[in-house]
């Protein structure tokens, strides 16, 4: 029946919509040419007749012939689809002089994929679904099926790489701008990597915080469902101001203000503790959350400086010529190697964990980061060292517009998925199996690694999985505030109307969002224990 | 040995849910807490482990205060059972048993055959289960999982909290009875809170019967059936206290041996001799050579004249119990027959004894004179 449905639809699109049009440049509008239209040759008949034999296939009863057909079929009409109006189209602009008005600019001649493209592709792709079900039904091995479900789109790849569909559009400007288009597309990766990783580390603890913590708990998931309605716009443009004043001043300056800040949390928090027992409940819950948001203020510049500091890195380390050579990223290798395990041996997640779960954690780490930057600015007096103080914050790549306030954006972004989803997580463990843990001798950190966080795993990882592809999306409207990635194409895009160039932007986006998905999909698989698997 | 002295839990909202609760558990004893719902039984359970704090007063493990080590260090000493069981529901049966020993970080050889031990001890084939998860299993196994657990590393002490209450009633008793055999072997000083007096009863060395947060009485079963302290005591018990203690003191220990008895052939007279010496209404019939019981004879059968062979009823097994029997069951064959007295066969079908109805009154109203009887039961 669904095969059915598949062949209607491809062959209605065959029949009644136009397959491709053809421009003479990038800017001129098209003229839309149907299957049927196309002149002199029977073979796009053929595609017609294939869309409508699924129609026909659908009422066959053996199970697994009308498996195989129905994906033979499928594969074909997903190819040829896509093959046809191409050859069709070359044949077009060769003569393509006669085709237009005398005076038309003929630069880049190229076909628009149309309606029935899209028609095509769909019904294709849902008389192979039909066909892949019928398959499973019948008992075909998982391997079988997904081999005869990829050969459509391997033999498409093998077309796109071969040359066969340049004349499309998107394949043109595609040639045009190629190089650029991978830069952008490693930046719309990383810029979803470290706001992911960023917040994935952000998310957790305050996800845990939340749930261990009845006081605090209201006060986080409030703030991060807030800051999501926030539209995405709006967000960039909030965080110009204070990034762009931030990237002017000074470090020395910067580490001042900061110092201040810092003391006057810490100042609040004590007092908090002071007076915890005194205060009403109304006002101990009115305080909690001002200094929480006082602290937060140095910790989060902190997190800023050490983010944007950090995705600087990355992306030269990605990007720049001399370090992408194979003998600077081994050398590379080689002087982080060692200190990632001095630092995994030195800060021993599960002995520090204990403080994390403390609220007060938090005065306790602006204290102790104060601290560092006071010895950081003593040594820099000491040494003479001019340049340090010379030094802005924009040397760590924070300003107003560009990569700073973008990470920052997408990392708050994908905050509500991540903190709901681990706070939703470790509530609903059952309390009897951590009381179990606990009573036979594990401690909190152990508690938390070996047994809420594999259990909460699936859970969290739904809201990865959620972060990611929302953020694939929001990245690419980064590009507004000068920060690169895809956008940059689909902005352009919009600009000149062109309809192909948001394409060249939109559909690695969704390539990136749909293999980000099947990738952390299977990483779940692969991680969550076969006790807790969703049968 | 575990000593409580002078523990009061107070809950931060005032609530004090153990009051002054002194209380001594000798090795190799399992000690009973009961009491209705919310009368501090688990609360008391868990201030050993050091699971809830104690507010005033001290537990002694072995004579050490428990807060001189490490909240921690402590529990990896005690096994901990749950009535939710707690497994973990990722890992395999084989991992969960070997929690303990893990943390004590013992050597996988040896956690190894542990493991398989304990799975073998409390009747789950490792080579068939070990490898299941938690859900795989059906509840009754999961306890029995969860009780293997708590012997992981073969701690002297346990702390058992309702551990058989999830289950039906019928696998309840079978995992009760094999926890016994177990207890048999490892010999732990257990602490095992219930809110089943039955179970109580049938499990327990000693009960502590608590009502909020106070205890109330410390006995044997027996002589808390027998010597209820107050009215509470007594209606906690249950009004059939008496078929209670009934259920505590075996066959062997409840009958006499002065028994009506004749040998197969013997004459009418004779027999009617018999029961006028005893004083009874039936005589049994025995073997001359063996002694096993065959049947039994009416005195109005024997007074109406008929032959000899037709007065005896053959049947031996059914009107008889056996030596290990509970009196309890004795009293029931007794109820179910005209008889004045149960005959009692040993394993071979001799007749040894009789259990009266007189006998069985005299027992229940003497005050705890068979305590050591549920021990020997045991044995
Ligand atoms: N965390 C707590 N705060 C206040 N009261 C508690 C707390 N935990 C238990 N209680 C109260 O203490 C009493 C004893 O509880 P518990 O030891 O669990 O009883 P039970 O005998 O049923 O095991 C109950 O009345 C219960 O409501
Ligand atoms: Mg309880």
């Amino acid at each position: 029946m669904i095969a059915f449905l598949g062949g209607a639809l491809a062959s209605f699109g065959f029949f009644f919509l136009p397959v491709i049009e053809i421009k003479p440049n990038r800017l001129a509008s098209g003229l839309p040419v149907g299957l049927l239209e196309i002149p002199g040759d029977l073979r796009y008949l053929l595609l017609f007749l294939l869309a409508l034999t699924p129609v026909m296939l659908a009422f066959m009863s053996d199970r697994n012939r009308r498996g195989w057909a129905l994906v033979t079929v499928g594969n074909l009409i997903i190819i040829l689809t896509l093959y046809l109006p191409a050859l069709a189209g070359n044949a077009y602009l060769i003569g393509a002089e006669a085709l237009f008005e005398a005076g038309t600019r003929i630069s880049n001649p190229r076909i628009l994929s149309s309606a029935a493209i899209a028609v095509g592709l769909a019904g294709g792709g849902i008389v192979l679904f039909a066909g892949l079900l019928d398959l499973e039904r019948s008992g075909a091995s998982r391997l079988v099926r997904g081999l005869a479900g990829a050969v459509g789109a391997l033999v498409v790849v093998l077309m796109l790489a071969g040359g066969t569909l340049d004349v499309y559009s998107i394949m043109v400007e595609y040639h045009s701008r190629g190089e650029t288009l991978a830069l952008r597309f490693l930046e719309h990766i990383v810029f979803v990597l470290v706001a992911l990783v960023a917040g994935l580390i952000v998310g957790i603890a305050l996800g845990l915080w939340a749930s261990r913590d009845a006081k605090a708990e209201d006060a986080i998931l409030y703030t991060v469902g807030i800051i999501q309605t926030i539209p995405s716009l709006a967000l960039f443009g909030i965080l110009l101001v204070p990034l762009a004043r931030l990237g002017d001043s000074h470090f020395l300056s910067m580490a001042r203000d900061w110092l201040l800040l810092a003391a006057i949390a810490l100042a609040a928090a004590l007092v908090l503790r002071r007076l915890h027992a005194r205060l009403p409940e109304r006002a101990r819950q009115f305080a909690l959350i001002a200094v929480f948001i006082l602290a937060l203020i140095p910790l989060s510049l902190l997190a800023v400086l050490i983010i944007a500091f950090g995705f600087e890195v990355v992306l030269t380390v990605l990007t720049t010529a001399e370090l992408a050579s194979m003998r600077s990223v081994t050398f590379l290798a080689l002087v982080l190697f060692p200190v990632f395990v001095w630092a995994g041996k030195r800060f021993d997640l599960e002995r520090m964990l204990p403080h994390f779960q403390r609220v007060h954690f938090l005065p306790l780490l602006v204290a102790v980061l104060g601290a560092l930057i006071l010895l950081a600015q003593g040594a820099g007096k000491l040494l003479g060292n001019s340049e340090l103080a010379e030094l802005t914050i924009r040397d760590f790549g924070v300003s107003g517009i560009g990569t700073a306030p973008a990470i920052i954006a997408l990392t708050l972004y994908s905050l509500l998925p991540l903190v709901r989803n681990t706070y939703a997580g470790l509530k609903n463990i059952d309390p009897a199996i951590i009381d179990s843990g606990k009573g036979m001798g594990f401690t909190a950190a152990q508690s938390f690694f070996r047994i809420e966080l594999p259990l909460a795993f699936p859970v969290i990882m739904a809201g990865v999985r959620n972060a990611a592809i929302s953020l694939v999306g929001i990245a690419a409207v980064a590009s507004i505030i000068g920060a690169g990635a895809l956008g940059d194409f689909i902005l352009l895009g919009v600009n000149s109307t062109s309809i192909d160039q948001i394409l060249l932007g939109a559909v690695p986006a969704v390539l990136l969002a749909v293999i980000m998905d099947a990738g952390l999909k299977l990483l779940e698989g692969l991680l969550t224990s076969p006790g807790i698997r969703q049968a | 040995m575990i000593e409580f002295k002078d523990v009061i839990k107070e809950y931060p909202n005032g609530f004090r849910a153990v009051d002054n609760l002194n209380l001594t558990v000798h090795d190799g004893e399992i000690c009973v807490l009961i009491g209705p719902s919310g009368c501090g039984k688990t609360t008391a359970l868990r201030m050993v482990n050091r699971l809830i704090d104690v507010t005033r007063g001290e537990i002694l493990i072995d004579g050490q205060p428990n807060d001189e080590f490490e909240p921690e260090i402590l529990r990896r000493q005690i096994g901990y059972a749950i009535q939710q069981i707690g497994l973990l529901p990722h890992m395999t049966i084989r991992d969960n048993v070997a929690i303990v020993p893990r943390l004590l970080d013992w050597d996988e050889d040896r956690i190894r055959q542990r493991v398989d031990l304990l799975l073998d001890m409390v009747g789950i084939d490792p080579s068939i289960h070990g490898d299941k998860y938690p859900r795989q299993l059906s509840g009754g196994q999961q306890q029995r999982v969860g009780v293997a657990r708590a012997l992981g590393a073969d701690p002297p002490l346990m702390l058992m909290d309702e551990p058989f209450g999830a289950v039906d009633p019928i696998t309840r008793a079978i995992l009760q009875e094999e926890f016994l055999q177990i207890q048999q072997e490892v010999s732990k000083t257990i602490i095992f809170v219930t809110h089943d007096i039955d179970e109580a009863i049938y499990m327990g060395d000693r009960i502590a019967l608590l009502r909020a947060g106070r205890l109330v009485q410390y006995d044997s079963p027996d002589d808390l059936l027998a010597k209820p302290r107050d009215d509470f005591v007594r209606e906690f018990v249950g009004a059939d206290r008496s078929l209670k203690r009934l259920h505590l003191i075996s066959v062997k220990d409840s009958m006499i041996n002065n028994v009506p008895r004749c040998a197969q052939g013997a004459s009418l007279d004779e027999l009617a001799q018999c029961m006028d010496e005893h004083r009874a209404n039936n005589v049994f019939i025995i073997d001359e050579n063996s002694g096993k019981l065959l049947g039994w004879a009416e005195r109005s059968a024997v007074e109406s004249g008929a032959a000899p062979e037709e007065v005896i009823n053959y049947a031996p097994t059914s009107i008889a119990v056996a030596e290990d029997a509970t009196a309890r069951e004795a009293l029931s064959v007794l109820l179910s027959h005209s008889f004045d007295l149960t005959p009692v066969i040993d394993a071979n079908g001799i007749l040894t004894g009789g259990v009266s109805i007189q006998r069985l009154q005299d027992l229940v109203e003497a005050p705890g004179i068979h305590a050591a009887a549920q021990r020997e039961r045991g044995q």
